[in-house]
């Protein structure tokens, strides 16, 4: 319908998961270049957008809001923390708590006391910053098709990806997994606290968590994972020689690199040069995975639109840090009220522009209509 | 994963989830030698103080090789196939770390990251300690978006801990094993902080203080330099929070957990091959699989 209206707009479909990551990691770029909280909140509030413009109906969809609780924790414990431990350096003092005195052993922590605005605020920034960046990674979990994503891992490190993958994805699911036992232990009238209800919850909850990995392992295993194409011996042999022999070279390039009765001019080509064999044997190895893929994501004008704002956003904000820091990173002493500078603005636009530009979703006709 | 049982492993309390043969280990000692040189190069090549104004060239080069050597290693721990069952409890305890790990944040050395690491490099074996250190960090970091120069240095320092987590002595068992693992959890603290902070101190301190390095100096005085310096600003708070709360963690927790991870070992039947046979056989082989994929009916309500 909509397409019919207007001609101009991209034909709905999912996007290359490699092109939302790339963007969102690109975002959180951008976010780990400032502490200020007003872009960082344009920067969440962008993130959303194109989340709810762009995101399909599939579960893994709807995790962002789990991220965007998980935001919210990482800022209240970043600063309960400050409170806690922060030990009162600062000018402004807001209110004063009994100081826990801890044993000489303990230096460096210390429990209660002052505290202070500075202290608390330099958490809260702090905290906003990496909130932003994990809602970042959150936004790409939500858009990217985690299982498209498992097709475009190197060869070599297939497996090692798989098992990255398969963490990512199941993170989020922990949650609910806790609450689901949290919820059964109190249908069950369980009301220890503490070290029981530790034991209460966490035991289950490592359980559900195992037993699925088993379940995941059997899904996995029937459907012929795991099963090693015949390697010739000769190949074997190469890649074990190329690799050993490129990591020899590095330490007998580190060597000549660290010892200074050695050669120092000998060690930077041979490390470079082991790196190269070691990498040559790494890519040579990755050819034994042998994947065919089924209806392989290709990258298309959408995908670049997509990956360029994250990079441009990302590209903006360092420029940014480079003319003007100040205005990124807000003075803490003398406490003074954060300014948005029209360059990091502009990044957050940039970074807004798969809201708009990015092809829409497929199978979701309503939410584009109504509005 | 085609290898026959082997009696070594007729033990159920260990298992060798991810086996690592001859070569993969030989690649492993290397990458161990050259990440520990890494780790080492302000004593080994102590920085002029012109160098260390521009940052220093080689330490920049080490955070761009040093993701090289752990993807060689682990592409090479991986080079037989890793068993699916392997990968996905690597895959699962991975996220279950990442997500204990912000529960600390960081602060006052509340590290809760190596406990659990510690106890499936007890139970799963060596290689898979090395691996899950490794996942477990790069995970945390893609969760927590903790990547920085500093990720591969933890990753290999983790993937340390798990390693000799696996490689502790074996026949220990019962309240003596639990002693062992919190002895072994406090060393691994306060040896994961004393590399961190080796890899990072020329940084930390800068030229011309009392704790600076010296680069006239020789390796003896830089030494002793160094462990005042890790001892007055880390040993004493920050590593020891940290071995603290391994020690409490590992107590308090370590038994009940020890004993889920050796039945999710033994439910996952390391030992036995997954076959893919004839349709009549298939019942047979594939009952270890099969077997594990029933959920436990506690969780259903």
């Amino acid at each position: 319908m909509t397409a019919a209206r207007r001609p101009a707009r991209p034909l709905a479909r999912t996007l290359h998961p490699g092109a939302w990551w790339l963007w969102a990691l690109a975002m959180a770029v951008a976010a780990s270049r400032t502490t200020n909280p007003v872009i960082l909140a344009l920067l969440l509030a962008a993130v959303g957008c194109v989340v709810v413009r762009r995101r399909t109906d599939a579960p893994w969809a709807l995790s962002f809001r789990m991220y965007l609780v998980f935001g919210a924790v990482i800022v209240v414990t970043r600063v309960l923390f400050r409170v806690v431990f922060g030990g009162g350096r600062g000018e402004t003092i807001l209110f004063t708590l009994p100081e826990i005195p801890l044993p000489d052993a303990a230096r460096g922590i210390r429990l209660l006391g002052p505290v202070a605005a500075d202290e608390v605020l330099g958490g809260l920034y702090d905290g906003l910053q990496l909130a932003t960046m994990v809602i970042c990674v959150g936004a790409a979990n939500a858009l990217a098709n985690p299982k498209r994503m498992l097709k475009a891992m190197p060869g070599a490190l297939h497996e090692v990806g798989t098992s990255v993958v398969v963490a990512l994805t199941v993170a989020p699911q922990l949650i609910e997994s806790a609450q689901r036992v949290r919820r059964a232990r109190r249908l069950r009238g369980g009301r220890e606290k503490g070290r029981k209800a530790l034991h209460g919850i966490l035991i289950p909850v490592l359980e559900d968590a195992l037993e699925r990995s088993l379940a995941l392992a059997a899904a996995m295993a029937s459907r012929g994972y795991g099963r090693i194409g015949a390697t010739p011996p000769r190949a074997r042999f190469a890649v074990g020689a190329l690799v050993i022999g490129g990591l020899l070279g590095m330490a007998a390039g580190l060597y000549g690199l660290l010892d200074a009765a050695a050669p120092r001019h000998l060690g930077t080509p041979l490390l470079l040069g082991g790196v190269a064999v070691a990498v040559a044997g790494f890519a040579l190895g990755g050819r034994r995975v042998r994947r065919t893929g089924y209806r392989p994501d290709r990258w298309r004008p959408g995908e670049l639109v997509t990956v360029a704002s994250g990079a441009a956003a990302a590209a903006v904000m360092v420029l940014a840090t480079r003319v003007d820091p100040a205005d990124l990173y807000p003075s803490l002493t003398p406490l003074a009220w954060p300014q948005a500078a029209p360059l990091p603005v502009l990044a957050v636009l940039l970074g807004l522009l798969p809201a708009v530009l990015a092809p829409g979703p497929p199978s979701t006709p309503s939410r584009e209509t109504v509005a | 994963m085609s290898a026959p049982a082997d009696p070594r492993h007729a033990d159920p309390r260990h298992v060798d989830a991810l086996r690592v043969g001859p070569r993969a280990a030989v690649v492993l000692a290397l990458a161990c030698a050259i990440g520990l040189a890494m780790f080492c190069w302000p004593l080994l090549s102590p920085p002029e103080p012109e160098a260390m104004a521009h940052a220093g060239d080689a330490p920049l080069l080490f955070v761009l090789l040093l993701p090289v050597v752990l993807a060689v290693v682990l592409a090479e721990m991986s080079e037989g196939g890793i068993d699916p069952r392997a990968l996905a409890l690597l895959g699962v305890l991975a996220a279950v770390n990442a997500a204990l790990r912000p529960l600390g944040a960081g602060t006052a050395g509340i590290e809760t990251v190596f406990f659990l690491l510690i106890l499936a490099g007890r139970v799963f074996g060596p290689g898979f300690g090395f691996a899950l250190g490794c996942v477990s960090l790069f995970a945390s970091a893609l969760l927590t978006a903790g990547v920085g120069p500093w990720l591969p240095f933890q990753m290999m320092a983790a993937g340390w801990v798990g390693l000799g987590a696996g490689l502790l002595p074996r026949r220990v068992a019962g309240r003596a094993e639990i002693a062992l693992l919190v002895g072994y959890g406090v060393l691994a603290a306060y040896a994961f902080g004393f590399v961190m902070n080796l890899w990072f101190w020329p940084y930390a301190t800068g030229p011309g203080t009392e704790l600076s390095i010296d680069p006239a100096a020789d390796l003896g005085e830089n030494a002793r330099t160094f462990l005042l310096y890790t001892l007055t600003t880390s040993s004493a708070g920050w590593d020891t929070g940290r071995a603290l709360t391994n020690a409490v963690a590992l107590t308090t927790l370590g038994p009940a957990v020890l004993a889920t991870l050796r039945r999710a070992a033994r439910r996952a039947a390391f030992d036995t091959p997954v076959a893919f046979a004839p349709r009549a056989a298939a019942p047979s082989t594939t009952s270890a699989i099969t077997a594990s994929t029933h959920r436990s009916p506690e969780e259903r309500a």
